[in-house]
């Protein structure tokens, strides 16, 4: 059997640890046009911050390609797939055969479409080289623009400022993390950043970005001039889903894939930022372009690669955020726009706490945790498992809510809680 | 594996597996001196009540697909292939919190000074756990899930 892989970033190492963990002998090739892939990506905001070095970006070591006797194809682009001939043409026009292929090719970030965007000074933030070359024109910085006020956003806005710039971030919505969390927890969390000198104009966008040689400048709607000499766009990611669509296979806006992580060619599957697969909260497909989706989608794939029938439950948006010190966390849907949805809210203004759940005929569907955030994981449990809460529903959003309050819900459940470990847990219940 | 189990027919509820397990993640490992350290040693371990009267003492269930580990984007988190045990490298942690946002239990605590995560390591400098040998009714097991089964088995009959 010839497994091979697109893209070697959580999606692809974890396919490639799933498969080598029960078959030791066939040959698994890995495709990835960067040079380096086993950095985290999820690190290069701290590595631009200045919070790790080097050295810590790494996840897996540099023999995790021989350990797990990978053909590793580094610094190559997959170009075209022949689903017909099970084949990859390769940037350098070789040839790569496959039994069964892996696409976890990524996402790239969504660059905004106005005039000026090549302009040298301009940078996404996803990956070690961009990291790299913003941290190199650095010296000559001393204020930014940050054009979106997402996560990518308001991480290179808090890495650039721990760097000592002058940075001011402009958010087109009227709040910020709008894709992540309520406006009530974004609006704690934007005063939180604003009063440690970030600067955060929301309603405003750029319409052009001026400078010759380099950034000078940007304009926005209004017309008012923000000079800059760095200017960091941070308007969310889309799939790369080109070689699929090229190739026949289904794609919506991901990759679509059922779940066992097949797409609709029977050999060539999908995991990570680049698929679209069932959500468990919205009952139906989405993109979460999150890590710990990517590895378990990744696992997932490997195992059905390797014939086995692994079903993934589904995914959910999931995000965890610190900024100076305060730490945000959301699960699931955190805006919920139809009226068949309820909200419980509590909020702490002296203890600057600010905690939601969601719910859906009395069901979790969603949460936002802001400054108390330990006991969302249990919140996590009850929406992937689909508890009604009705009995527990006025305490989740306690201090001392803990797992001991849901072990008798546990117990009762007809369904879900697969793992052994809830049940170890409620033997003598 | 070897892991903690917690009879919940025999937990008070009394949080001595908490007292015991942060002064054995203390510096000093003395009560009377851990209680004056700063920062103050953090319990990996909670007494938890499932209803009046019914009480759970819960940690690290060291899952076997343990959703930290999936979420580590730094590579601290991780499975010990011989033992089964989840473990956390310190050194890598960034404290993203994202383990944290994943695990099912809520079991795992923030050092918000050194901004780390920690968790349950089993006690690895003790041939039992501190809260094991803390827990004043024995409800707490040191082993395997059949010694677990076990041992409830011979109570019943006992």
């Amino acid at each position: 059997m010839k497994y091979v892989i697109i893209g070697c970033s959580a999606a692809g190492v974890n396919a490639v640890e799933a498969i080598r963990s029960k078959d030791k002998k066939s040959k698994i090739t890995v495709i990835s046009d960067e040079k380096k892939p086993l950095y985290s990506r999820c690190l290069i905001s701290y590595l631009l911050a200045g919070t790790i070095d080097n050295n810590k970006l790494w996840y897996r070591p540099d023999s995790f390609f021989k350990e797990n006797k990978v053909d590793a194809l580094l610094g190559v682009a997959a170009e075209k797939i022949d689903a017909d001939k099970k084949e990859i043409i390769l940037s350098n026009k070789e040839k790569v055969k496959f039994d069964k292929l892996l696409l976890a090719t990524g996402a790239a970030p969504k660059m905004e479409n106005i005039p000026g965007v090549a302009t040298k000074g301009v940078f996404p933030l996803r990956t070690l080289n961009q990291t790299l070359e913003i941290q190199s024109a650095l010296a000559k910085v001393k204020h930014v623009a940050v054009l979106g006020g997402g996560l990518i956003g308001l991480r290179a806005a808090y890495a650039l400022k721990s760097r000592g710039k002058e940075v001011s971030v402009f958010v087109r919505s009227p709040q910020i993390l709008s894709q992540i969390i309520d406006d009530g927890a974004a609006g704690i969390m934007q005063r939180h950043i604003e009063a440690k000198g970030i600067k955060i104009e929301t309603g405003k966008a750029a319409s052009k970005i001026f400078g010759k040689d380099s950034v000078k400048s940007i304009v926005l709607g209004d017309n008012s001039e923000y000079g800059c000499e760095l200017v960091i766009i941070g308007k969310g990611v889309s799939p790369n889903i080109k070689i699929a669509k090229d190739a026949g296979i289904k794609t919506n806006w991901g990759v679509v894939s059922n779940e066992f992580q097949r797409t609709s060619d029977d050999n060539i599957f999908a995991a990570g930022d680049v698929c679209e697969s069932y959500d468990i909260a919205l009952e139906g497909p989405s993109i979460n372009a999150i890590w710990p989706v990517a590895c378990e989608q990744g696992r997932t794939a490997g195992l059905n690669m390797l014939g086995e029938s692994q079903a993934y439950d589904g995914s959910l948006a999931m995000n965890s955020l610190e900024f100076f010190g305060l730490p945000v966390i959301s699960i699931g849907i955190t805006k919920p726009k139809k009226d068949i949805y309820k909200e419980i809210i509590k909020k702490d203004e002296v203890k600057n706490i600010y905690k939601k759940i969601v719910l859906r005929d009395d069901v979790i569907v969603g949460a936002v945790f802001l400054n108390s955030i330990d006991s969302i994981g249990i919140v996590g449990t009850l929406i992937k498992n689909k508890v009604n809460v009705s009995s527990i529903k006025d305490i989740i959003l306690e201090d001392y809510f803990d797992y001991g309050r849901i072990a008798n819900l546990i117990k009762e459940a007809k369904q879900g809680f697969k793992e052994q470990e809830f049940k170890e847990t409620i033997m003598t219940l | 594996m070897k892991k903690i189990y917690c009879n919940i027919k025999k937990c008070l509820g009394c949080g001595s597996c908490e007292i015991a397990c942060a002064v054995e993640h203390s510096k000093s490992k003395k009560l009377n001196k851990a209680i004056e350290e700063s920062p103050l040693p953090i319990k990996r371990r909670k007494a938890q009540f499932v209803m009046q009267g019914v009480a759970i003492s819960t940690g690290c269930h060291h899952c076997e697909e343990a959703a930290c580990v999936a979420a580590c984007m730094s590579g601290a988190m991780y499975k010990d292939k011989k033992t089964g045990e989840t473990k956390h490298d310190k050194d890598k942690c960034v404290g993203c919190w994202m383990c944290i946002m994943s695990c099912p239990f809520g079991v795992l605590a923030r050092e918000k000074q050194e901004k780390i995560v920690v968790k349950c390591d089993l006690c690895a400098d003790r041939e039992v756990p501190a809260c094991v040998e803390a827990c004043p009714t024995g409800a707490l097991l040191f082993g395997t899930l059949k010694e677990f089964e076990k041992k409830l088995s011979s109570i019943k009959k006992g």
